[in-house]
């Protein structure tokens, strides 16, 4: 059976762990047989030191068996892009020297994002005569803000560009993003109240108002339960002078536990659905090694979901 | 370690990766200055419900507001960017109908709302108008989550640069860019590269484009003043940038590249406040306590006391990396705390780590 190539958006807000998730998918994937691409948005990202590499380039390269990783910065996507269109390289060279091109990219609206969607749709569809090298393309998406206007780019080049081969495109990118079986957006969340309020107002725009698949959310660095109830009411009880350090700990621990349950439940809630809970490592740096639990966990809900789909 | 900046200058801009909580940081910044008998007013990006309810910014007032705690008071508003480049586009059309005709416009729209660096710009814009009021001593800003300070720092020069450009001109006449050109190859090249542009984008949006910039005609050497302005006033000894970061380590390294382009960019940054900071004993100083306790829960503190223990060590860890790959002082090390900040009292509590 001939089946097509995945795509996974992840995004979140700062900080949250996106990078940690889209390598944990992109790994568990590749161990179970799928060709992988993992493509980086970030300028400034750190997939690649997950594995112990050097921070990656603008050419693709190998992590590990089936999994492939590049760098997509937006200069060089609109460099690519008009190179390729325009064909010869004394058009694209005098082109890319001007300055009035260069201050109309920079400002002009969803120029790198469309040149990103672009890149995604050639890996995906890659036209007569030519062979799909990857099975899933994971995205290390930029943070919600860019990834909801990354996200709107094709219905928002429709209503600007009605006809011609650019609204061709847009209109082929905007039937990729609402397939349910090639797109998922996941979104990665910690479990306090400004990232979970902004995760339950993303997924709602992606789900309800772009019509694109959304995959369970992931909460990253829920705090582990560590005390009983009865541990809590015998922790509470105590304060000599020589366990009060150890008292202020378990506090902590325990304060930290009930507002990640609290936040968990209110996503649950408002999204209708439970959402993949990843737990605070306690190690000094995360190793690629580490994601396996993670990956398993994502790959399980989002894979075999689209394979079921198939 | 803040407190001669809350007494001297007259700018404070928060700068930081999102999510390191660059909100409250700012809001507690305009809190001890106020404490400090200066007259202030906070810039808002974009706060969490509860800072905004606390703040009683509800209703996103985009006015000054003033908020009154511990018996002095300072004012907050919360940054609305489409009306704020609304205001800019008004004061600086020739005339009244010049306005109405951008605020028709499709690219206005989407560009005014979120595209292209709007908000960092109106945040940049906000923050001049108000250091201009003579109301206030000190104007705290709080930045929107950027990728890098350099988006953040240009967005005033963005638009002036595109209107700036001969793209004004070419967009209204195209043929006119080839009277740039003087050597036949040059032109042919340009020719074809138009047809294809227009062939390409459909002609509608060439259209619009040109309507855009068309409509800012006049307006140009407004613009241009204003971001001259801006810049100057950022590079002011008056200014300090403040670098807000949390202690995760990728954090760490963002705030360190932001620093990178500040510098690179000759900007003032003052040093660096870190957030969420834990800091628990180490557990070979917990023997006599765990003493205490009986099996199972003394295993259980004892576990617990070592994992919380490894994680105020990696922030440790974080903070010093910060501060030798930046040079930068540490103004402060803000506790982590499992309240969220909302409410006054707790803005209070966080503004005392600030002095």
């Amino acid at each position: 059976m001939k089946t097509a190539t995945q795509i996974v958006f992840v995004t979140g807000k700062g900080g949250v762990g996106k990078t940690t998730a889209a390598a944990a998918l992109a790994k568990h994937a590749a161990e179970h047989g799928r060709r992988v691409l993992l493509l980086e948005t970030a300028a400034d990202g750190n997939l690649a030191a997950l594995f112990g590499r050097q921070p990656c380039g603008h050419d693709i390269e190998r992590l590990q068996p089936g999994l492939d990783a590049v760098r997509v910065a937006p200069r060089q996507l609109v460099e690519d892009y008009f190179r390729s269109v325009l064909r010869f390289a004394f058009l694209s060279n005098a082109l890319l020297a001007s300055s009035t091109f260069n201050a109309l990219t920079a400002a002009a609206p969803g120029i790198s994002e469309f040149l990103l969607l672009d890149r995604l749709l050639g890996f995906a569809e890659p036209g007569l005569g030519r062979r799909r090298r990857y099975d899933l393309l994971v995205v290390d998406g930029p943070a919600t803000g860019h990834a909801l206007r990354l996200l709107r780019t094709p219905r928002y080049l429709l209503s600007m560009v009605p006809a011609g081969p650019l609204s061709g495109t847009a209109r082929r990118l905007r039937e990729l993003l609402e397939d349910d079986a090639r797109t998922a957006v996941m979104v990665v969340s910690l479990a306090e109240e400004m990232s979970v309020r902004e995760t339950i107002e993303i997924c709602r725009v992606v789900r309800d108002d772009l019509g694109i698949h959304l995959a369970r959310p992931v909460v990253n660095r829920v705090f582990p339960k560590r005390f009983s109830r009865a541990d809590v009411a015998a922790i509470e009880s105590r304060g000599s002078a020589a366990s009060a350090p150890l008292v202020a700990a378990a506090e902590f621990a325990i304060a930290r536990r009930r507002e990640a349950e609290r936040h968990v439940a209110h996503l649950r809630r408002a999204l209708g659905e439970s959402p993949v809970l990843f737990r605070q490592l306690f190690v000094s740096e995360l190793q690629a090694a580490d994601l396996g639990p993670l990956g398993r966990t994502i790959g399980r809900s989002l894979l075999d979901a689209a394979e079921a789909k198939r | 370690m803040t407190s001669h900046l809350l007494a001297e200058k007259r700018l404070i801009i928060s700068v930081g990766p999102g999510g390191v909580g660059k909100t409250t940081t700012s809001a507690a910044l305009a809190l001890a200055a106020a404490l400090a008998g200066r007259r202030v007013a906070v810039i808002t990006v974009d706060p969490a419900r509860r800072l905004k309810d606390a703040l009683g910014l509800a209703d996103l007032s985009v006015d000054p507001h003033p908020v009154r705690v511990g018996g002095v008071h300072f004012d907050a508003l919360a940054l609305d960017a489409k009306r704020t480049f609304d205001d800019l586009v008004r004061r600086l059309a020739p005339s009244p109908a010049a306005a109405e005709r951008i605020f028709a416009n499709r690219i206005y729209n989407e560009l005014s709302n979120e595209l292209a660096g709007s908000a960092e710009y109106m945040a940049m814009e906000k923050l001049h108008e108000l250091v201009h009021t003579g109301n206030y001593d000190l104007v705290v800003v709080d930045t929107p989550p950027s990728a890098n300070a350099r988006d953040l720092l240009a967005a005033p020069n963005r638009l002036t640069n595109l209107l700036a450009s001969k793209a004004v001109g070419i967009l209204q006449a195209p043929s006119s860019l080839l009277s740039f050109t003087d050597n036949a190859l040059g032109r042919a090249t340009l020719s074809a590269l138009l047809k294809a542009l227009q062939r390409w984008t459909g002609l509608q949006l060439l259209d619009d484009l040109a309507d855009f910039v068309g409509g800012f005609e006049g307006m140009l050497a407004g613009f241009s003043k204003r971001a001259e302005e801006i810049d100057a006033l950022l590079r002011s000894d008056a200014t300090s940038f403040v670098l807000v970061t949390s202690t995760e380590a990728s954090t760490v390294e963002t705030t360190i590249s932001f620093h990178r382009e500040l510098v690179a960019g000759e900007f003032p940054v003052a040093g660096v406040i870190a957030n969420r900071v834990l800091s628990f004993a180490a557990p070979s100083v917990c023997a006599a306590g765990l003493a205490e306790w009986e099996e199972p829960l003394r295993g259980k503190l004892s576990r617990n006391q070592t994992e919380l223990h490894a994680l105020a060590l990696r922030d440790g860890e974080s903070l010093e990396r910060l501060q030798s790959a930046t040079g930068l002082r540490l103004l402060a090390a803000v506790p982590q705390t499992t309240e969220a900040p909302a409410s006054l009292e707790a803005l209070a509590r966080f503004a005392r780590h600030l002095r």
